[in-house]
């Protein structure tokens, strides 16, 4: 038997999957002690913990760690005269005319960091050594002061020679076993020190909150006869043992997100589409990403709470576009949606729970793109009036009736999430038309087509129980670890040795990694360069393919090139000089697989005697069909069509035509 | 005709996003470190009639003229002259250009033939030619900065690639590869705002696009009356001062006089210093920039984009001869300094007027340090901006070591500096205690950058200010720390000027430490907790 449970912030998704059954689970997240919600899903289940094989869990710990500030007390050791290393940071401003500017506020305050005298030169030479013996007493005294449970140690130009951190590391093990050292180099052997010193401290400070966590989690499940494998997602879209998430706890932070992608993935692939954006519509945001060939884009860096987490990432776009969005007019007269939301609490206007600003679910309800009397599959009240109502004033400041305010409303969230898909998509050299477009989460596929044909994509798929593709996607994610290393080479003939000998140094540490911990079965390897041409400070990604002992320089140069004409519309001559600055590889043993949902399959469209509804959408008054997915087959049922799927709901507008094949997936085409 | 709400909503939003992406993509295809890492560079949409619509907020001194610099261009060469490969470029100072470094560039953008706008981009170049690398500290006229190229029309397929412009600018800058790469991102950033102009065009019409272009700057210019439509009429008078001119010891004034009526605002600087023979004047396009800068942060929500709009509502204007209005062949490159005391200057003013808005002084003197060094392969040209703390505000404690308010330069990562600059070894990069001005609400920390000179021949020159004079506090709060720059040569310890050049030798190390806010409101109000958690931090000593 193999479970995914999936932790969110309102729900914890369970999906189980023993031989040709599937079966899922949803209970009510438990925030304050997130496991006991993981818990009550694997019994809700009924299942029998000694049955279970593969265990997969994916979880908010990490993140709410740093967001609520609730991780480890963490001493931090840097290079003399970087003290102030975090609270500088990069010296710009993301708002230039915030008079009122603040710095996002890192995890450790100033007394918290201790400068070493010691220095490595940008050469790698050793500048000055460290003093062992000076410095035994220092920690120590500075460890017992701030009785520390965790040493971040991130030296000056470590990322070449980690010697300095090495030695600093084995001198706090001898004088505080009990404490757990993170060195820098272990983290993201990169240049960038802010960068590179703000993502060893969250991974210091993310740790023991894991670490207690998944504790917990494992001795309940123990107790209860669980022995199978046990493995967490990351938010690089592939899992690692659980055991080994001590040393690998920043990956943990979005690992959601990035579960919900390799779901989307794994459904789509099996129906043969290899490019696909993913929408995931929630109640406060969208999150969108690229699947090319089947591979999730992955970005070298992300953000939490503003600070640098500098490790690879699934590429996703969030923009504050969900079901929760506050629709408002701004003193200049302009309709707005969003970033502000009423959450889950108190919700949208209809919701009735003492929320009263006008939200995109309230301008559902109004245009009749949702149905009050099935929302959520019938399972909560809503009072379309409270939504009449929160919008009346708006509508009567732009002079607009109320319904066609709402679709005005609708329309604008969606032009939101259609700019997000822009930005992962056309901003990085991808024409969006060449993709399918995959919604899942409560919202993404009422809005899918409409945003599909602004952008030029004309198919959708709409995975059956999207509702839980996070909890699917644990279970078709693979082992992942990635190493880098940056090492400015310049490409030509003289370094093409050095290269592939890097790379193959890199291959077999992070292949050798997961051995270690225990991952079994045949291991691929995905090399990429991070390339530019000499002068530049930004890199360019370069996915190397074919065997590293054969790759040359002009392969590598004319990928490169191919690669910065997609992002910044132009390449340089071929005679102009390119380095790779830092090389990565990704290693992957491939465990997992996608559930597959069957369902009885039905000979002809039934939407012809369905019940019809009166919809106001794209500035249009029209009835509209009101159907379930049983009520559709393989003989497309043209639009429009208003599909109500349990805890979601698929809007099929007149130009656009879906069928139901025989795993219960809708798939949408628009009609020429 | 109105457009509808929705396409409105949807096509002003969208030329935002077009105009942020190229101001990102400039800065990651960028060569000199002063665009690529410190970012100072900016970009702009602009309609047909000339109008900047849509910008990317990232330099506050080079937005709120972009259009001015485009204007001369444009009745040299009319609209309907140009065609699709042509391009305007200009940084010429005395005609309505920054300074000499800051090189616009201009494309046309066509849909079906006909033009449906303009695509800008700015950008700091690292090296202009004249009379010093980088920057020459001791230029008395414009000629000693660098190359002068007025207002013209050339075209990208006859003088660029290796064409005659290229070839002109290449010969007369000492850094020619990292030059021309910069102006190619220029290039590049334009294509892409003018391939994100057609798609709207295609997707809207022309028309529409320009109904909606001229509604963005309708709508701003709207939210900016309607915000200041709420201030007590009146005329505000208030100073600021340079500590200097470079040359002689005496303090330079600048002066302004804001007059609010109805819903617009005029803003004069008449009883400023005359212009001065060194570095420090501001062209008028700076000159209204910093003035607008100021009046928009203080008087308006930052959500209100920045556009032609604005210059709708707020009427700026300097005396030609004077500091803020120079003439041919006044030198310009230390311009931020007076332009800062612009800002300085109209806030205080502004403060008579809503003082819970304004913020006290902060170090606001945007600092270069140029480090250059001519080895066998050449000059390699070293960079950085520095800032200082912010103000405080009358509810939040000032930001520590960040750029100054019309810069928003980034820093260059240690790593990433001693890898490209292997003359230079960073020693400390740190807050300075106690620079912050005490005040109920605290000013931010100034910042100490030390660099060890690893080779002779290294060549500094910069141009920096409140050696002298501090960042004054508000109600009763402190004043801020002052800078200071120090050689320390063995034994020796060597003061520098504020506005200076200085030949560096091996070992040499050179201290600079930039200048703290001004506090808000008297220290004793300050709340305990808050003084304790300063203190235990090291960033107030005990007793202070």
């Amino acid at each position: 038997m193999r479970v995914g449970v999936e932790v969110g912030g309102t729900f914890t998704d369970l999906v189980v999957v023993q031989g040709d059954e599937v079966s899922v689970v949803k209970v009510p997240s438990t925030p304050a002690q997130p496991d006991v919600g993981a818990i009550n899903a694997l019994d809700a289940a009924r299942i029998e913990y000694g049955d279970i094989v593969d265990l997969v869990h994916g979880s908010t710990v990490a993140t709410n760690a740093v967001l609520e500030r609730k991780g480890g007390n963490v001493g931090v050791l840097v290079t003399r005269g970087m003290r102030d290393v975090l609270a500088l940071q990069r010296h710009d401003r993301t708002s230039i005319y915030d008079l009122n500017y603040r710095k996002p506020s890192p995890v450790v305050e100033r007394r918290q960091i201790l400068e070493i005298d010691e220095r490595i030169g940008a050469d790698g030479s050793v500048v000055r050594p460290p003093d062992e013996r000076a410095l035994r007493r220092t920690i120590a005294n500075f460890i017992s002061e701030g009785a520390y449970d965790a040493i971040a140690i991130c030296f000056l130009n470590s990322y070449i020679d980690p010697g300095h951190e090495r030695l600093v590391a084995k001198i706090v093990n001898a004088v505080a076993p009990e404490v757990v050292v993170t060195c820098s180099v272990d983290v993201v052997a990169e240049f960038r020190e802010y960068e590179r010193t703000s993502t060893t401290v969250l991974a210091a400070y993310v740790q023991p909150a894991i670490e207690r966590y998944l504790a917990r989690l494992v001795s309940t499940a123990d107790e209860r006869g669980f022995s199978g494998r046990f493995s967490i997602m990351q938010s690089n879209g592939g899992r690692m043992p659980a055991h080994a998430m001590a040393q690998n706890a920043v990956s943990a932070l979005y690992s959601g997100p990035a579960a919900g992608v390799v779901g989307a993935i794994g459904i789509a692939s099996k129906l043969g589409f290899d490019n696909i954006i993913t929408l995931d519509m929630g109640g406060t945001s969208t999150d969108v990403s690229l699947v090319v060939g089947g591979e999730p884009q992955l970005s070298a860096q992300t953000r939490i709470d503003g600070l640098p987490v500098r490790t690879p990432v699934i590429d996703i776009a969030t923009v504050g576009a969900g079901g929760g969005s506050i629709a408002w007019v701004d003193d200049g007269g302009l309709l707005r949606v969003g970033p502000q939301s009423a959450g889950a609490s108190p919700g949208p206007a209809s919701y009735g729970r003492g929320g009263t600003l006008p939200t995109v679910t309230d301008a559902h309800l109004i245009r009749g793109t949702l149905q009050a009397r099935s929302f959520l599959g019938g399972t909560m009240q809503v009072d379309v009036q409270m939504a009449h109502d929160a919008y009346a004033d708006l509508a009567t400041r732009l002079g607009l009736s109320i319904r066609d305010l709402a679709d005005a409303v609708v329309r604008i969230a969606e032009a939101n999430i259609v700019r997000a898909i822009q930005q992962v998509s056309t901003e990085r050299g991808h024409d969006p038309r060449d993709f399918v477009l995959v919604p899942f989460g409560g919202a993404g596929s009422l809005h899918a087509a409409r945003v599909a044909e602004e952008l030029g994509i004309d198919k959708i798929v709409v995975p059956h129980n999207a509702g839980v593709l996070s909890a699917v996607g644990l279970l078709a994610s693979d082992y992942v670890h990635h190493r880098s290393r940056t090492e400015r080479t310049l490409l030509e003939a003289s370094s093409i040795s050095k290269i592939r000998s890097t790379l193959n140094q890199l291959k077999t540490e992070a292949g050798e990694y997961l051995v270690a911990q225990g991952v079994d079965g045949a291991l691929g390897f995905e090399p990429t360069l991070e390339m530019r041409y000499v002068g530049q400070a930004f890199e360019v990604s370069v996915p190397v393919n074919g065997e590293i002992d054969a790759l040359d320089v002009e392969s590598l140069a004319a990928a490169f090139a191919q690669a910065h004409q997609r992002v910044f519309e132009f390449s340089k001559p071929p005679d102009k000089a390119v380095e790779i600055v830092t090389f990565r590889m990704g290693a992957r043993a491939a465990t997992g697989s996608v559930p597959v949902f069957r369902a009885p399959m039905v000979d002809a469209a039934a939407a012809d005697d369905a019940e019809h509804i009166d919809v106001t959408e794209n500035g249009d008054c029209f009835t509209c069909g009101l159907v379930t997915r049983e009520d559709l087959g393989n003989s497309p049922a043209v639009g429009p069509l208003l599909l109500e799927d349990g805890t979601s709901t698929i809007y099929i507008p007149s130009n656009w035509s879906a069928i139901r094949n025989a795993e219960n997936h809708l798939i949408l085409e628009a009609k020429d | 005709m109105a457009l509808h709400n929705v396409d409105q909503a949807i096509i002003h939003q969208a030329l935002l996003a077009a105009s942020y992406e190229m101001g990102v993509k400039l800065i990651r295809s960028a060569h000199s470190p002063i665009v690529r890492e410190a970012q100072d560079c900016s970009a702009a949409i602009i309609s047909a009639a000339g109008d900047v619509v849509a910008q990317a907020e990232l330099t506050a001194i080079q937005l709120g003229s972009i259009s001015a610099t485009l204007a001369p261009c444009l009745e040299l060469y009319p609209a309907q002259s140009l065609g699709e490969r042509d391009f305007f470029i200009s940084n010429d100072p005395f005609s309505n250009g920054q300074h000499v470094p800051d090189i616009f560039i201009f494309t046309p953008a066509f849909f079906e033939g006909e033009l449906i706008g303009f695509i800008a981009t700015v950008a700091h170049h690292i090296d202009m030619g004249g009379g010093a690398p980088g920057l020459n500290p001791e230029a008395g006229d414009v000629h000693q900065e660098g190359l002068i190229i007025p207002p013209s029309r050339y075209s990208l397929d006859r003088d660029w690639h290796g064409g005659p412009l290229e070839r002109l600018i290449a010969a007369n800058v000492r850094m020619p590869e990292a030059t021309i790469g910069d102006i190619n991102a220029q290039f590049a950033a334009n294509s892409i705002g003018a391939k994100r102009l057609t798609a709207l065009a295609r997707r809207y019409g022309a028309d529409d696009l320009k109904l909606a272009m001229d509604e963005m700057l309708d709508y701003t210019e709207r939210r900016i009356r309607a915000a200041i439509e709420l201030l007590p009429d009146g005329r505000y008078c208030a100073d600021a001062q340079l500590d200097n001119d470079g040359q002689s010891d005496d303090p330079v004034l600048i002066h302004t006089q804001v007059d609010i009526e109805g819903d617009s605002i005029k803003i004069r600087f008449d009883g400023s210093a005359p212009q001065v023979p060194t570095n420090l004047n501001s062209p008028i396009a700076s000159t209204i920039a910093a003035a607008v800068a100021c009046a928009k942060s203080v008087l308006t929500d930052p959500d209100i984009p920045f556009n032609d709009g604005a210059s709708r509502v707020i009427d700026v204007d300097a005396p030609v001869g004077s500091i803020l209005n120079p003439t041919r062949p006044a030198a310009v490159r230390a311009r931020l300094l007076a332009n800062h005391r612009v800002f300085n200057a109209v806030m205080n003013a502004l403060e008579q007027v809503c003082p819970e808005r304004v913020i006290a002084e902060g170090f606001d003197s945007t600092t270069p340090v140029c480090l250059s060094h001519l080895g066998e392969s050449g000059y390699n040209i070293y960079l950085e901006i520095l800032g200082g703390g912010y103000g405080a505000g009358s509810a939040n404690d000032g930001c520590d070591a960040v750029d100054c308010p019309l810069s928003n330069c980034a820093n260059i990562p240690v790593e990433s500096l001693e890898m490209d600059y292997d003359f230079l070894r960073i020693e400390n990069y740190g807050l300075v205690e106690n620079s912050g001005g005490a005040g109920r609400q605290r000013g931010g920390l100034g910042f100490e950058r030390v660099y060890r000179v690893l080779k002779d021949n290294v060549t500094f020159a910069t141009y920096s200010d409140r050696f002298d004079t501090p960042a004054r506090g508000i109600n009763g709060g402190e004043p801020g720390g002052l800078a200071s720059m120090t050689v320390v040569r063995g034994d020796e310890q060597i003061a520098l000027t504020s506005k200076c050049g200085f030949d560096l030798q091996k070992d040499d190390l050179l201290v600079v430490r930039t200048g703290g806010g001004g506090g808000y409101g008297a220290p004793a109000e300050r709340n305990p907790d808050e003084h304790r958690h300063d203190v235990e931090q090291g960033l107030v000593s005990r007793g202070s």
